[in-house]
């Protein structure tokens, strides 16, 4: 009974490399396919995925999963299985390969592996480590520096009882500071903002404070900032759209961003070309047989500059390229967001209920509903419901999908 | 050889095959290109892999690795601003184009295939940078003469060619252009005298009789560049105005621009501007010449670059200012084109803010990031000289570089141009100076 409800790893999506993805069978994987499992004693606990290579996260589960009925809400569910103990191991899959132990976490981009690892020798502080990909995490890392203790400190009080990290690589411990890719790779951050959690990318940064507010800086040619202009930033900039309104959750595409609030709405905003905003592109509606709009599960859009507009050629009328605003999203059924990821051009979202949804580009499979075709539209991955499966986490690559799943209870 | 009727197939395949493939080095080694530590690692795996493939003649496994290689390498170049994207970045992609290419054509296929080969191979030219001895234009001119040999003369309804008799008057009004201020004619006059009343005082001047034996002046015709370029992939303008909310840049062939924005009664304005054209199609560029006067330039021929503008009537280009000196030959239809020194440049208005342009998307998987124009941009409140050319005449005209641009004002003169009254409007610009 206590193994039906353990939780697992289901991947999706673009595996060129031979990244661990399912059965990793083929160059995708158009459906969820179970992540093999290294050992059955190590739980992967958390995935960063870059293009070309996977870090896994794994750690020793400390008991047996508790008697009685699991949570059916996916954040208590995460706390009350039981919390992995300590520091774990990394472990990397696809162009890069190798592993490390003493790691608590990792975050992966095609041109660094950024690893926070546990001090060595007693009593040392933790150590943030960033190693090239082809290393194999052999050698020394092309840089490092030791984790002040105040900051460790506060991290762990912070944590969430699953034993994730309360604020996750490239945010560093005391948010004091984040990792990049690029030059320069350490990034301090002003402490005013008590940053809970940052996201990176292709061009620009968001990050959710403390107290739920959302601030944007970087590039914004696509909109992906969301102050209503296509002008960068060079400071970080309160999103002020949605000041007020507390959010949970904030993920970073290549050219969009998502944030999920505490009441379990949906915004999107940035670049739509694939349809990851969940707004009318034209790309796919030229390419849809229907003349009308397509306008499953959409309303309520918040206020946004249109792209074209009146097209007379068989585009639906109001096909959005870029939308510099959030725009309120509403998922089918009225069900509410808890957890949100996204990829390059792909957007993934975790319910109250436990379904996953996705849209966006889905050129590699990485949506998960067994085609390689895009949508503009929030599309639930039947996988899970048939399996009765409860999604629980979601981790986007840029061109794939990893889910945490738990069975669900059988009435 | 096709032995079912029904098929379009193209005479002759066994041949483009082998000259496409006598483009390409014998062995594997040799195609190489040389990158830059910018290029991931896991870019140049993949690189090498799809390449093996190829050689290996696993035609299907080396689609899906290319296939990888152009979305991964068309990302980069969507990452930041188009001038800043790592020429590497390009030159993966256009390597990507070249075996996308190269495997569409291994296995015989129709005319369709083809096309669509010439496609990838146009997307490689516009978006890429010249790899391996410009190899992507070498394919694009083998896969072309191989079209055009398959095709029948005539296909379609019959095109009635666009003369000015048969100008429609439109919804743009021909402004009055009786002014004293006109822009000043003279008949081919010496390199010295241009340079000296013209060049160096920076004047605007209508040189006739230069451009008149150029060979596009008797050779082209609607039918003429649809027979040339009908399958050739170029950006088009969609929208009435570059400053509009919703203009936007898409990629078609020539021939859908001609059916869509020309011919057929065209719902929307579709321009195709500013494009090195005759750069993609080297078969225009026989017809045409640069003129002399080019050379009094202080770069060098190489840095001339050579643009067409191909459009229907109506088209407008808003107020604006070129970094470079140019020269406009108009070769069918009728352009409008108002000119502002650099003394009414007080009452001209810069816009406030950056162009709110929207990126486009021109199929499922590409876009085209090139501003047609540097900024900022000007609407002009104050009217001076006017300038308006009939197509008979050859036009040259000309405007001086600017110097440092200030906040609100500008220090050089600057265009209006205007389209209309014509059923059709070619034009080439060249730009000598820099």
């Amino acid at each position: 009974m206590a193994e039906e409800r353990r939780g697992s790893w289901f991947g999706f999506g673009f595996c060129g490399f031979g990244q661990a993805l399912g059965s990793g069978r083929g160059r995708q994987v158009t459906s969820p396919e179970p992540l093999r499992a290294a050992g059955t004693d190590a739980e992967v606990c958390s995935v960063s995925a870059s293009w070309s290579y996977t870090a896994f996260l794994s750690r020793e589960r400390s008991g047996p999963i508790p008697p009685g009925p699991a949570p059916t809400c996916p954040r208590l569910l995460l706390s009350w299985l039981p919390a992995p103990a300590g520091a774990g191991q990394v472990q990397l899959s696809g162009s890069a390969r190798g592993a490390a132990e003493g790691c608590r976490d990792a975050w992966a981009s095609e041109t660094l592996l950024v690893v926070l690892r546990d001090g060595r020798g007693p009593g040392a502080g933790a150590e943030l480590q960033a190693w090239a990909p082809g290393s194999a995490l052999c050698g020394e890392p092309l840089w490092a520096q030791t984790v002040v203790p105040e900051a460790q400190r506060e991290d762990r009080e912070d944590g969430e009882g699953d034993g994730t990290r309360a604020r996750p690589l490239p945010l560093l411990p005391g948010a004091r500071a984040y990792v990049s890719p690029l030059s320069p790779l350490y990034r301090p951050l002003a402490p005013e903002l008590r940053a809970r959690r940052l996201e990176l990318g292709t061009e620009h940064a968001l990050l959710l404070d403390e107290a739920g507010q959302v601030y944007s800086w970087g590039g914004g040619r696509h909109g992906q900032l969301g102050h209503g202009t296509l002008e960068a930033e060079p400071e970080p900039r309160l999103l002020e759209a949605l000041q007020g309104l507390p959010m949970a959750e904030v993920a970073a595409g290549g050219w969009h961003s998502v944030c999920v609030s505490e009441t379990g709405d949906v915004y999107t905003w940035g670049w739509n070309e694939s349809g990851q905003l969940a707004l009318p592109t034209r790309s796919l509606a030229e390419d849809r047989e229907t003349v009308t709009g397509e306008t499953t599960g959409l309303s309520g859009h918040g206020p946004g500059v249109t792209g074209t507009t009146g097209d007379e050629g068989g585009a639906p009328a109001s096909c959005i390229a870029l939308q510099p605003f959030p725009a309120l999203l509403d998922l089918p059924l009225g069900s509410d967001a808890v957890k949100a990821s996204c990829g390059s051009r792909h957007t993934a979202v975790v319910t109250r209920a436990g379904e996953l949804y996705t849209w966006g580009w889905g050129k590699y499979g990485q949506l998960g509903h067994g085609d390689t075709t895009s949508r503009d539209w929030p599309c639930r991955v039947e996988y899970f419901v048939d399996k009765q499966l409860q999604a629980v986490a979601v981790s986007c690559g840029p061109w794939n999908t990893y889910v945490y799943a738990v069975q669900r209870e059988t009435s | 050889m096709a032995e079912d009727s029904n098929r379009d197939t193209l005479p002759g395949m066994g041949p483009l095959q082998e000259a496409l493939r006598a483009l390409l080095p014998r062995t594997k080694e040799e195609l190489k290109l040389d990158l830059s530590e910018n290029v991931h690692r896991s870019v140049l795996i993949l690189l090498q892999q799809a390449t093996n493939l190829f050689y290996e003649g696993r035609r299907s496994e080396c689609l899906q690795t290319t296939e990888a290689l152009l979305d991964y390498s068309w990302e980069k170049l969507n990452t930041g601003v188009w001038r800043d994207v790592d020429k590497d970045w390009r030159r993966v992609y256009s390597f990507s184009c070249l075996l996308k290419t190269m495997c569409l054509c291994e296995t015989p296929g129709d005319a369709t295939t083809v096309a669509a080969a010439l496609k990838v191979c146009d997307m490689g030219l516009l978006m890429g940078a010249a790899i391996l001895g410009d190899i992507l234009s070498k394919v694009a001119a083998i896969l072309q003469t191989h079209l055009l040999s398959g095709k029948r003369p005539a296909q379609g309804p019959a095109q009635e060619q666009p003369g000015i008799k048969k100008a429609r008057n439109g919804h743009t009004s021909i402004p009055d252009t009786r002014s004293e201020e006109a822009v000043p004619r003279l008949h081919c006059p010496s390199l010295q005298y241009f340079r000296k009343h013209y060049l160096v005082p920076q004047r605007p001047v209508i040189l006739e009789g230069v451009a008149d034996h150029w060979p596009c002046m008797k050779k082209w015709s609607l039918e003429y560049i649809q027979e040339i370029a009908g399958c050739r992939t170029v950006p088009v303008e969609v929208g009435s105005r570059y400053t509009d909310e919703d203009w936007s840049q898409r990629l078609m062939t020539v021939n859908e621009f001609i059916s869509r924005y020309i011919l057929n009664e065209p719902k929307d304005i579709g321009y195709l501007a500013q494009h090195q054209l005759f750069d993609q199609i080297p078969e225009l560029k026989q017809d045409i010449g640069v003129p002399d006067y080019c050379c009094l330039g202080d770069g060098e021929e190489e840095e001339i670059t050579i643009n067409a503008w191909f459009g229907p009537p109506g088209t407008v280009s808003p107020l604006h200012q070129d970094p470079q000196q140019n020269f406009l030959v108009q070769v069918l239809g009728r352009k409008y084109i108002r000119l502002y020194s650099p003394q009414e440049s007080e009452a001209l208005y810069p816009h406030d803010t950056h162009l709110l342009h929207n990126t486009s998307q021109v199929g499922p998987s590409m876009t085209f990031q090139l501003l047609p124009h540097p900024t900022p941009f000007l609407e002009s409140r104050q009217m001076a000289s006017l300038a308006f050319f009939r197509s008979t005449w050859r036009i040259l005209t000309w405007r001086s570089s600017p110097g440092l641009l200030r906040p609100h004002s500008c220090p050089a003169s600057c265009l209006l141009e205007k389209s209309c009254s014509s059923r059709l409007n070619i034009g080439i610009m060249c730009k000598p100076w820099t």
